[in-house]
C-alpha cells in the first residue's frame, strides 16, 4: 500500500514537473534578432533600378546600396554575470551556426534554446565559421551545408574547401558599378606542421558584445536584439575603404578582393580585427526580459 | 522448461559468435598489399601525405574506378577522367576546364603526374595534400556540380563498389575520408619518369639529336632556373608577366594567401610531358609552345612583383628562331610514350 501510495506520488509529481514545463517551455529561450542597417536604418534591398533600395554614402563620399546580404553566425556564447561562459553548440554547425540571410525575416531571428536559468552580461559569437569546422564536412553537418551551399544561399567557397562568411552583392557610385564583396578563409593546417601548412587568410572574426542591461534567463524567454551596421563596411573602425573597379590588385569592388589583401579590410570593418576591436559592426541597441 | 529456453539462448549466441568470427576472418584474409612504387632517381622527396595513406593494390583499384566515375558529378556526365584524359598526360587540350552542362572553369586543366612528389597542387597551391582535393572538383558548380553525400548515395547501391571499398578498406563502407583516399592513392602511382630525356639520362644507349642536345643546353642556361630539377620545376610561385585572365576570381598564389606580392603569381609547372598538354598557361593563354617561347622573348606584361628574373633581363627571355626550335626539341623528349598509354 504504502509502495502504491509512492507510485502515485511519483506519477503526480512528474505530471506536474511535465506541465511546469508545459506552461512555459520557452523560459530558457534566447532570442538573438538581428537589425542589418546603414547606420540606424534597417536595410532595403533592392537592384541597380530600385527606387525603394536604402542608399548609404561612405566616408569617402561613394553611394553604395545592397542587393543581396548574408553572412554566418556561429560559436555562440554566453555569458553569466560571475564570468561563467555558456557555449551554444559551438562545436556543432547544424545545432549552433545559422545563416543571417537580409532577404529571409524567419532568418534574422535565431532562437537559443535551453539556456541554462541565469543572469547574462555578454553575448560572444563568431561572423564565419572557426577554422576546424570550415571544412565543408557535409556528413557531420548535413544541414547546415544545405542551408549554406545547396539552395540559393551559396554561402560555399569550394577551391578553398570553406565557408563564405559574408556575401554582399550590390551597386555603388552613381553610375551603379556592380560589387561584390564576400569574404572568407582561405588557409588550412597548422603553421607548425609546415609540410601541409596552406598560408592564407583568417577571416573568422569572434564578437565580444556587452549586454546594455542584464538578461535574466529562466522566467520567461528573452531577445537579444542585435544592431549590423553595414555602413561600417566602408567606413570602419579599423579601415576607410573606396571602392574601385576593375580587375588589378588594389581594386576590390568585384570577388577578386576576396583573392588580396583587400578582403581583410572589410573583414576587420565587418568583424573587428581580432585586437583592439572585437565587435565591428556590430552593437546590441537593448534587451526584452 | 526454464534450463531448456537457457541452453537454447546459450546456443543462439555461440551461433552468433561463430558466424561472427566466420565474418571477421573471411575479411582478415583480404591480401591487400602495398604497392611497391620505383621511385625515380633524382626526384624530389615524397609529400609527408603519402606515407598516411600509402597506395594498396585494393585502394588504387578503387580509387581508379573512382577516377572514371562519372556518378561523382550531379548528373553523371562528368568524371575526373573527363578532364583528366590519360592520352594528354591527364589534361584535356581545353584552354580552361569544361565541366557539368560545359561550364567553362575558370583555369586550365592541371596533368595528372607524379603528384607524389610534389608539395603545393594547382595553380595556386591552395592544397598540400591529395586526400583533400577530389571534394574540389565534386562541389564545384563548373565541375561536377553534386555534394559527396549524393556521390555516396550513388555508388552504395553500387554491388561493384561494395566489394572494392571491403577489399580496399576491410568492410564495405563508404565514407567520404576512403572516397579521397583512394582517389589519391590512384594518382600516386601517376609517375612518369620513362621519357626519351629519362633513357638518355640512365644511359640506356639512346642518345639526344644534335638539336634536342642543343635545346638542353639552352634550356639550362634560359629555363632552368624556374623549371629545374627532375620534375622540371623549382615548384615555387611566380609572376611571369602572363597574359591576366580577365575573371575577377582571379588573382593567382595571391588568392590563397591574401598576400599582395602573391597577386598573379601561379606555382611553376612541370614540363614533363608538356608536348601532350597544349594550350598552355593558367588559362590556356598560348596554343602552342611555340606562342610561350615567342612571348617571352618579344616581352612579358610588367607588373610590381614580377620575377626578378625578368625584370633584370628587360622583362624578357631572348631567343633566336633557331634557339627556340632547338629549345622545343628538347621538350618533346619529355614525353613520356608509357605513361599516356593505358596499362
Amino acid at each position: 500500500m504504502k509502495n502504491l501510495t509512492n507510485i502515485l506520488f511519483a506519477s503526480a509529481l512528474s505530471v506536474a514537473l511535465i506541465s511546469c514545463d508545459k506552461s512555459d517551455p520557452s523560459a530558457n529561450n534566447v532570442t538573438l534578432h538581428f537589425n542589418n542597417t546603414f547606420k540606424d536604418k534597417t536595410i532595403v534591398l533592392g537592384d541597380a533600378n530600385s527606387t525603394q533600395a536604402s542608399i548609404n554614402t561612405s566616408a569617402a563620399g561613394q553611394t553604395h546600396q545592397f542587393s543581396e546580404l548574408k553572412y554566418v553566425i556561429s560559436n555562440i556564447r554566453l555569458v553569466k554575470t560571475d564570468g561563467q561562459e555558456i557555449p551554444y553548440n559551438i562545436n556543432d554547425l547544424d545545432k549552433g551556426a545559422t545563416v543571417i540571410d537580409h532577404s529571409k525575416a524567419s532568418t534574422l531571428s535565431y532562437v537559443l534554446s535551453n539556456i541554462p536559468a541565469a543572469d547574462y552580461k555578454q553575448l560572444k559569437f563568431g561572423l564565419g565559421v572557426k577554422p576546424e569546422l570550415n571544412t565543408l564536412d557535409e556528413v557531420r553537418f548535413p544541414n547546415f551545408y544545405n542551408t549554406a551551399g545547396k539552395n540559393d544561399t551559396k554561402m560555399m567557397w569550394e577551391w578553398g574547401t570553406g565557408y563564405r562568411f559574408t556575401k554582399i552583392e550590390g551597386f555603388y557610385d552613381t553610375d551603379k558599378k556592380k560589387l561584390s564583396i564576400h569574404t572568407g578563409s582561405t588557409l588550412d593546417g597548422k603553421r607548425e606542421n609546415q609540410a601541409t601548412y596552406v598560408p592564407g587568410v583568417d577571416a573568422y572574426r569572434d564578437i565580444t558584445l556587452t549586454l546594455p542591461e542584464v538578461v535574466l534567463v529562466g522566467k520567461a524567454s528573452t531577445v537579444i536584439y542585435v544592431k549590423a551596421d553595414f555602413d561600417k563596411l566602408l567606413s570602419g573602425t579599423t579601415n576607410t575603404i573606396t571602392l574601385r573597379s576593375g580587375t588589378g590588385p588594389d581594386d576590390n569592388a568585384t570577388p577578386n578582393i576576396h583573392t588580396a589583401d583587400g578582403m581583410v579590410q572589410f573583414v576587420d570593418n565587418l568583424g573587428g580585427n581580432g585586437k583592439s576591436n572585437q565587435s565591428g559592426m556590430f552593437s546590441i541597441t537593448h534587451v526584452k526580459n | 522448461m526454464k534450463k531448456s529456453i537457457g541452453i537454447l539462448t546459450l546456443s543462439l549466441i555461440i551461433l552468433t559468435l561463430a558466424c561472427n568470427r566466420k565474418e571477421a576472418e573471411e575479411e582478415l584474409a583480404i591480401d591487400n598489399p602495398e604497392l611497391p612504387l620505383s621511385i625515380p632517381k633524382g626526384f624530389p622527396p615524397l609529400n609527408e601525405a603519402f606515407y598516411k595513406n600509402k597506395p594498396t593494390k585494393y585502394g588504387v583499384e578503387l580509387g581508379e574506378k573512382l577516377f572514371h566515375e562519372k556518378r561523382l558529378s550531379g548528373n553523371n556526365t562528368i568524371s575526373c577522367a573527363s578532364c583528366h584524359q590519360q592520352s594528354k598526360a591527364f589534361t584535356d587540350n581545353q584552354a580552361q576546364a569544361i565541366g557539368i552542362y560545359n561550364r567553362v572553369g575558370l583555369r586550365n586543366t592541371p596533368p595528372i603526374q607524379n603528384l607524389a612528389f610534389i608539395k603545393h597542387y594547382n595553380w595556386d597551391g591552395n592544397k598540400r595534400q591529395l586526400e583533400t582535393q577530389p571534394l574540389v572538383p565534386i562541389i564545384t558548380h563548373e565541375e561536377m556540380n553534386s555534394s559527396i553525400v549524393e556521390v555516396m548515395s550513388k555508388l552504395k547501391v553500387e554491388k561493384d563498389y561494395q566489394i572494392l571499398f571491403r577489399k580496399a578498406f576491410g568492410d564495405p563502407e563508404i565514407t567520404p575520408d576512403r572516397i579521397y583516399r583512394s582517389i589519391a592513392q590512384y594518382e600516386y602511382t601517376l609517375i612518369s619518369a620513362n621519357s626519351k630525356y629519362d633513357k638518355v639520362k640512365r644511359n640506356e644507349g639512346i642518345h639526344f639529336s644534335d638539336t634536342e642536345l642543343q635545346g638542353y643546353q639552352l634550356f639550362q642556361a634560359k629555363c632552368a632556373s624556374c623549371h629545374s630539377g627532375e620534375l622540371f620545376t623549382d615548384q615555387s610561385f611566380r609572376n611571369i608577366g602572363f597574359p591576366i585572365n580577365p575573371s575577377t576570381e582571379e588573382a593567382g598564389r595571391g588568392r590563397v594567401t591574401g598576400i599582395r606580392e602573391d597577386y598573379m603569381r601561379f606555382r611553376v609547372p612541370s614540363l614533363r610531358n608538356i608536348a601532350y598538354t597544349a594550350p598552355y598557361g593558367s588559362f590556356g593563354q598560348f596554343k602552342t609552345l611555340e606562342e610561350v617561347l615567342d612571348y617571352f622573348d618579344k616581352g612579358v606584361l610588367h607588373a610590381n612583383n614580377l620575377d626578378p628574373i625578368l625584370t633584370e633581363n628587360g622583362n624578357r627571355i631572348p631567343m633566336t628562331p633557331k634557339e627556340k626550335s632547338d629549345i622545343i626539341s628538347f621538350l618533346h623528349t619529355l614525353s613520356d610514350e608509357t605513361f599516356i598509354t593505358p596499362r
